[in-house]
């Protein structure tokens, strides 16, 4: 009988489903191009601050772009009361491609708009409401900052005056790991960022730093002395049953971890100048992932698996480089800049550049600063 | 030591051997293992830049770039070291740093395995390694903040602090 019904149920679905595509608007979208999005002014006391975020969150998405009402393919209208967002986007031929209401914060609703028309307009995830974090100076001591994937919102983290760095957020945002000198010694900290709990959570002799919480958040891969040379290690999520990946007499770090939590990619400098190497999680001995440059370090796995970015020495400064796993092939994204990080959609990183933190496009090379005025800028990281 | 890591060992030796290069002579020939010997528990209350620790008893040890090898030059600073703590019960914290021109993690990565290799040193002297704590500031805390060679030759270091 339960069986039947539940048979049933799925029945009802399928039937609304198709009911639901046959309504759909056809818009054919090249693979590549932007979909060109016109944004008209936003209704209610907040409409001014609603289109802006718009704007800009059309501006950084590298699917959409903005046009006028002659090239754009949808319109976009809405109105933000002062609190939510509700948002309509209409199809040149008058069908509504997406119409929602949001509430809360009136830059995280548009924020969550925008995700959903790239989701619902092109099937991809979009970066507009997820988070970023990184090291500035504007101190005169390295604290962590985190700030909305925009630059909006930026807020100190850290008020300790010593020297912190190397910040990792978890996958959701909720959790950040980093690298903190409180002890004298390099530890590794896990702030719960909702409730602001703070924990020293790997604290062995020597130094433990570079943390990366695994994509189910139950691991955390980082670099650590104990046992006699900087190794990588994976620990349980407040740093417990420590098992050692690598055995080396060299300088390992910045463990990244495959979006199955599987892998791992690092960086070693066991055989000469720092590479790029990839190893079971569960430990074994790392493959060299061949890149064609002799320098290759800080390396951050894409969410969806494919590539890996990491730094190039060049001269005196640092380029931002990806490789294709899966072919193999390397490319260099920007001449100039530090520590890259993915985004949700496997397509933007940021890496820091001097006093900026930037954004760009790995497909499009559209670069853009996102945040500018917090001192000398280090080590971003990205949610997913 | 198993027999793999012992074959391994001989088979490392005679390549170094096959290639002459006496300038690779350094921690590692003798004196450490190829896993290394793990650090003793942190003394509590104690830290580099604590103020029960001496940081200038003993001059810097530099590195070339990029590289964690102790140098031929450098050695009869760590003679030094080894002869004090054979004579007195102190026990020390080897600090490891870079100069700037490397990626953050990367560069605390290098500073503790200069301190490393530094203890492995010390250790390959007769010190014990239960003495000797290690730490890592990469390229924080500069000997000279400048951005010239010469600055960058004082910064790539490991200092020596004695826990009074």
């Amino acid at each position: 009988m339960r069986l039947l019904a539940s048979f049933f149920l799925l029945g009802l679905s399928f039937v609304s489903a198709l009911a639901q595509s046959s309504n759909s608007p056809v818009i054919t979208i090249r693979k590549g191009t932007a979909v060109v999005i016109q944004v008209k002014e936003v209704g209610g006391s907040a409409g001014a601050n609603a289109t802006a975020v718009l704007k800009n969150d059309i501006e950084l998405s590298g699917f959409l772009s903005l046009g006028d009402s002659a090239s754009a393919t949808i319109a976009i209208s809405g109105t933000a009361p002062g609190s939510g967002f509700s948002g309509q986007a209409t199809e040149k031929g008058g069908s509504v491609v997406l119409q929602k209401s949001y509430s809360g914060d009136t830059r995280r609703a548009v924020h969550q708009f925008i995700n959903d028309l790239i989701e619902t307009v092109v099937s991809q995830k979009g970066i507009a409401t997820s988070r970023i974090a990184f090291v500035a100076n504007r101190t005169g001591h390295k604290e962590i900052y985190v700030a909305d994937y925009d630059g909006a919102n930026a807020v100190q983290l850290t008020h300790d005056n010593v020297i912190s760095v190397g910040p990792n957020l978890s996958p959701d945002g909720r959790k950040l790991a980093y690298t903190g000198y409180q002890s004298g010694y390099a530890d590794i900290y896990l702030v719960d960022l909702a409730s602001g709990a703070r924990n020293r959570i790997i604290k062995y002799p020597g130094t433990n730093t570079g943390p990366s919480i695994s994509p189910d958040e139950s691991r955390i891969a980082c670099t650590m002395s104990k046992d006699g040379n900087p190794d990588i290690y994976v620990t349980g999520i407040n740093g417990d049953s420590p098992r050692r990946i690598t055995r080396t007499r060299a300088a390992n770090s910045s463990p990244t971890w495959s979006p199955n939590g599987s892998e791992l990619i690092y960086s070693s400098d066991e055989r000469g100048g720092p590479q790029l190497y990839r190893v079971s999680a569960g430990g074994g001995s790392g493959r060299p992932i061949s890149t064609g440059f002799g320098y290759c370090t800080e390396p951050n796995w894409s969410p969806d698996g494919k590539k890996v970015c990491f730094n190039v020495r060049s001269g005196g400064s640092f380029e931002v480089a990806m490789t294709d796993l899966e072919s193999g092939s390397t490319k260099i994204v920007t001449g100039e800049g530090e520590r890259p990080a993915w985004g949700p959609d496997s397509r933007h990183l940021i890496f820091a550049r001097g006093s900026g933190l930037f954004i760009i496009d790995t497909i499009s090379g559209k670069e853009a600063r996102i945040i500018g005025d917090l001192g000398p800028i280090s080590e971003p990281t990205w949610s997913h | 030591m198993n027999k793999k890591t012992v074959l391994l060992y001989i088979l490392a030796a005679a390549l170094a051997a096959c290639h002459q290069q006496p300038q690779q002579q350094s921690a590692g020939v003798e004196g450490d293992t190829v896993n290394g010997s793990p650090l003793p528990e942190r003394q509590e209350g104690t830290s580099f830049f604590g103020s029960n620790v001496s940081r200038n008893q003993f001059p810097p040890v530099y590195f070339a770039y990029d590289s964690s090898e102790i140098q031929s030059s450098e050695t009869g600073k760590l003679r030094q070291v080894a002869d004090f703590m054979k004579r007195s019960p102190n026990n020390i914290i080897l600090a490891g740093f870079t100069d700037e021109r490397g990626t953050d993690e990367y560069n605390r990565a290098l500073g503790e395995r200069r301190a490393q290799a530094t203890r492995n040193y010390l250790i390959s002297l007769g010190v014990s390694g239960s003495r000797i704590q290690t730490v890592s500031f990469g390229m924080e805390m500069p000997a000279d903040p400048g951005h010239s060679e010469a600055a960058w030759a004082k910064n790539r270091r490991t200092e020596t602090g004695v826990i009074k």
